[in-house]
């Protein structure tokens, strides 16, 4: 194997790659990057067994200055392969296996050997059905999974909750996470040209996945198998796997009938939610009370050391019961900031009932739920 | 001299021109000797009142511990009456040591229960004459008299009043602590016992601190006490001729506020409602616990009691603490501290199950076992989860 590549198009490649590699792994081919080279161009591979990062650097790509002189494979440590790329003095580098695997790294006048591992040994990844596939703008995906996977659970103890449920049917996507204290859902129409699926991924791989896209406008293609998903780019392949176990049913949670109504803008209610969670932070509890009449909307927050805060919230609209109730104001922020700007409608019960909130505009398609704080 | 205040709190002392005469902190001393508080002890009070309702037992040695050829030697003395104690029995000394030295000493089973019901109509009598009655035990309690129900300037008439109350309707006797602070206060009921009354005026306070062995300030335990005689420490004289930075070196916060004390200044105020610490409750084994399905066993009854205690209060605690005691005597204590509140049996079993499995060792033989939860915050709050689990229908 030997190559010439631009140093920053390769570095921006490596570093996709690295995002499925642990240095902890207990399997020390995994702390490898996967180099192959063809004749139309070189692919990285990295993995941790629950990711698997495939990326592809086109012969085409122009950016790439690639030349192939001879192709080849090589799996080499990714960590410190990464240092030494970054810390090459010139913009290209060439690239040659020498014999029993030692690898000749050449930019300018610095010229390193290191030791490589044979790619024989490297596993395969998954092999998909590609018939089978439901196509989204990277933009509308990453949306999803900012919308959802903050909600997930961050605990193991039910590793179910880890993920986001996703289940395609009547054309239809809906994809909710809830960590049992806080639920977002979202629902998008698709043009379905796949079978049904119902499956769980894992939060951190949707997390990593859409760090990982480069173009929000270009189309990802999704297909899905027995216990892996596959998220598929022009140049990338990202592989996840998925939960198992029984997602809890969770359109029974979402309440229809409210007793109180109220529009905010979401930056107000925000920078309001920050504003008392300061002091809540340093109370015990963590909670912040709302005060709702119909005259005014309160929101308070204490620590029994520190002090005290009070304010008077605008607010579009409000209607219905007067109600006083206490959230822990993390779960607020999270969803507010899920929903970015524009307006919201926060619907409540009772003080001891779930509350919801949906963007104003809604058409019943993105919906959070949020699990008030019970005081005597 | 010029003195720079930072915050009220920091005095730094330094001479014109730059030259430092004390480069260290200063902390200002400020006595306050405005309040009125006496600290109640009652004299023997679980053998007293033994006494009192088994005359024949009075005029002779009295121990309140199961007797030693019953248990096998274990346990302890509760309490020892006057008569007992000229032969050396102090409380917490084992019941076998008491044995030894008085052979002939009345062992009698504590009735705790009993002992409560007594300890309340105590505290009564105190609430007569003011509501800031803090219990430190069953047999003392600290009372701010500054401002009394009785609107009397006299905190000894008030001593006394308590006093006379309590041989009237109870029969039993205490001694008095008079002072302008606890700390004080509960030197001078300890000054002259039994049927004491001792009045520290805040003139006097140095004096008689300068007076007392070290051992005798509160929180100078069995630890602290010879590294005090290292320092050269034997008294309160002793106490007040030290430095207190270096005092503060030496003991942190303790030396901080030892070398207040022996000055004769100690804030805290009296706290009448006092909240627990720490709920938790520990067994002793007759027979030693030998598999690890007998401690399965008891760690699930303790933490079914635990929480019942909890439950009761209605607190919630972050920190569990399982206590181990061997064969061997050797004790162990390990403790976690956990995200989220605890007040479950089951919480609490696996939490010290958790602990058990870090540190325990059946082969060793298990004579005691303990469960406690600190860091106790009243449960009046209540994360609602959304049933997610349940099969039921939801109806918000």
């Amino acid at each position: 194997m030997k190559f010439t590549v631009n140093r920053n198009a390769f570095l921006a490649e490596l570093a996709t790659v690295q995002r499925a590699i642990s240095s902890k792994t207990t399997i020390p081919i995994l702390t490898g990057v996967k180099i192959v080279l063809s004749a139309d161009g070189l692919s990285l591979t990295g993995s941790n067994a629950d990711i698997s990062i495939e990326t592809f650097l086109s012969i085409e790509d122009e950016k790439a200055e690639l030349t192939i002189e001879k192709n080849g494979a090589i799996v080499l440590q990714a960590r410190f392969f990464n240092e030494i790329i970054r810390k090459l003095p010139e913009t290209t580098l060439t690239m040659e296996v020498l014999e029993n695997n030692q690898v000749h790294i050449i930019s300018g006048k610095a010229a390193f050997t290191v030791n490589g591992l044979d790619a024989d040994s490297y596993p395969h990844l998954p092999v998909i059905d590609e018939k089978n596939q439901l196509k989204l703008p990277v933009r509308v995906l990453n949306k999803i999974i900012n919308e959802t996977t903050f909600a997930v659970s961050l605990h193991e103890s039910r590793p179910i909750l880890t993920g986001v449920h996703c289940i395609l049917s009547s054309a239809k996507l809906l994809a909710v996470a809830t960590d049992s204290h806080r639920l977002s859902q979202r629902i998008i129409p698709v043009e379905q040209a796949m079978e049904d699926f119902d499956v769980v991924i894992p939060g951190k791989s949707l997390l990593e996945l859409s760090r990982s896209f480069k173009d929000e406008e270009e189309l990802v293609e999704i297909s899905i198998m027995e216990n892996q998903v596959l998220f598929k780019t022009k140049n990338m392949y990202f592989y996840s796997r998925l939960l198992e176990g029984n997602y809890p049913d969770t359109n029974r949670l979402i309440p229809d009938n409210f007793n109180t109504e109220i529009e905010f803008k979401v930056t107000e209610l925000l920078a309001a939610i920050e504003r008392a969670s300061l002091l809540s932070h340093e109370g015990r509890n963590n909670i912040v009370k709302l005060s709702i009449s119909s005259e005014s909307v309160v929101l308070y927050g204490n620590s029994p050391e520190i002090g005290n805060v009070e304010e008077d919230l605008s607010y579009k609209n409000v209607k219905g019961d007067p109600l006083d109730i206490s959230f822990n104001p993390d779960y607020m922020k999270a969803a507010l900031k899920a929903f970015g700007e524009g307006e919201v409608v926060v619907k409540f019960i009772s003080p001891i009932r779930p509350f919801t909130l949906e963007p104003t505009e809604s058409d019943a398609t993105f919906i959070q739920l949020i699990t008030p704080v019970r005081t005597n | 001299m010029k003195i720079i205040e930072k915050e009220c709190m920091f005095v730094y002392y330094r001479v014109e021109g730059g030259r430092t005469m004390s480069n260290e902190l200063r902390f200002p001393l400020k006595k306050d000797i405005s309040r009125k508080i006496i600290h109640v002890d009652m004299d023997a009070f679980f053998a007293s009142i033994e006494e009192r309702d088994h005359p024949e037992l009075i005029g002779k040695p009295l121990v309140i511990a199961r007797h030693p050829r019953d248990t096998g030697g274990k346990g302890v003395v509760t309490t020892a009456n006057y008569e007992a104690r000229k032969y050396g029995i102090h409380s917490a000394m084992s019941a076998q040591k008491a044995y030894e030295l008085c052979p002939k000493a009345n062992f009698v089973p504590g009735n705790y229960e009993y002992y409560r019901e007594v300890s309340k109509k105590i505290h009564a009598i105190f609430h007569r004459y003011t509501p800031l009655v803090e219990p430190v035990a069953l047999d003392e309690a600290y009372l701010d008299v500054t401002n009394n129900l009785l609107h009397s300037k006299s905190a000894v008439k008030i001593a006394k009043y308590i006093q006379h109350d309590i041989w009237q309707e109870l029969h039993l006797t205490c001694s008095a602590g008079i002072s302008y602070n606890k700390f004080i206060a509960k030197l001078a009921s300890d000054y002259k016992k039994p049927k004491g009354m001792t009045l520290v005026l805040p003139e006097e306070a140095e004096d008689f601190l300068k007076k007392l062995s070290i051992d005798k300030f509160h929180g100078i335990g069995k630890k602290t006490v010879p590294r005090m005689h290292e320092l050269g420490i034997f008294t309160g004289e002793d106490l007040y001729e030290q430095d207190e930075m270096m005092l503060i070196r030496e003991f942190g916060k303790m030396g901080y506020s030892l070398y207040r004390k022996v000055r004769g200044i100690h804030d805290t105020p009296v706290e009448p409602d006092r909240e627990r610490k720490s709920m938790g409750r520990e067994l002793t084994y007759g027979k030693l616990l030998k598999t690890e399905e007998e401690v399965t066993v008891q760690l699930r009854e303790l933490a079914e009691k635990v929480a019942n205690t909890l439950k009761k209060y209605q607190k919630h605690g972050q920190t569990v603490v399982l206590k181990i005691r061997y064969d061997t005597f050797q004790t162990i204590t390990r403790r976690k501290t956990i995200p989220e509140f605890v007040n479950t049996k089951e919480a609490l079993f696996f939490q010290a199950s958790l602990l058990w499995e870090e540190v325990g060792d059946i082969t060793q033989g298990v004579r005691l076992l303990g469960i406690t939860v600190t860091n106790l915050y009243p449960l009046t709050y209540e994360n609602i989860v959304l049933p997610l689990w349940n099969k039921e229908l939801v109806d918000w």
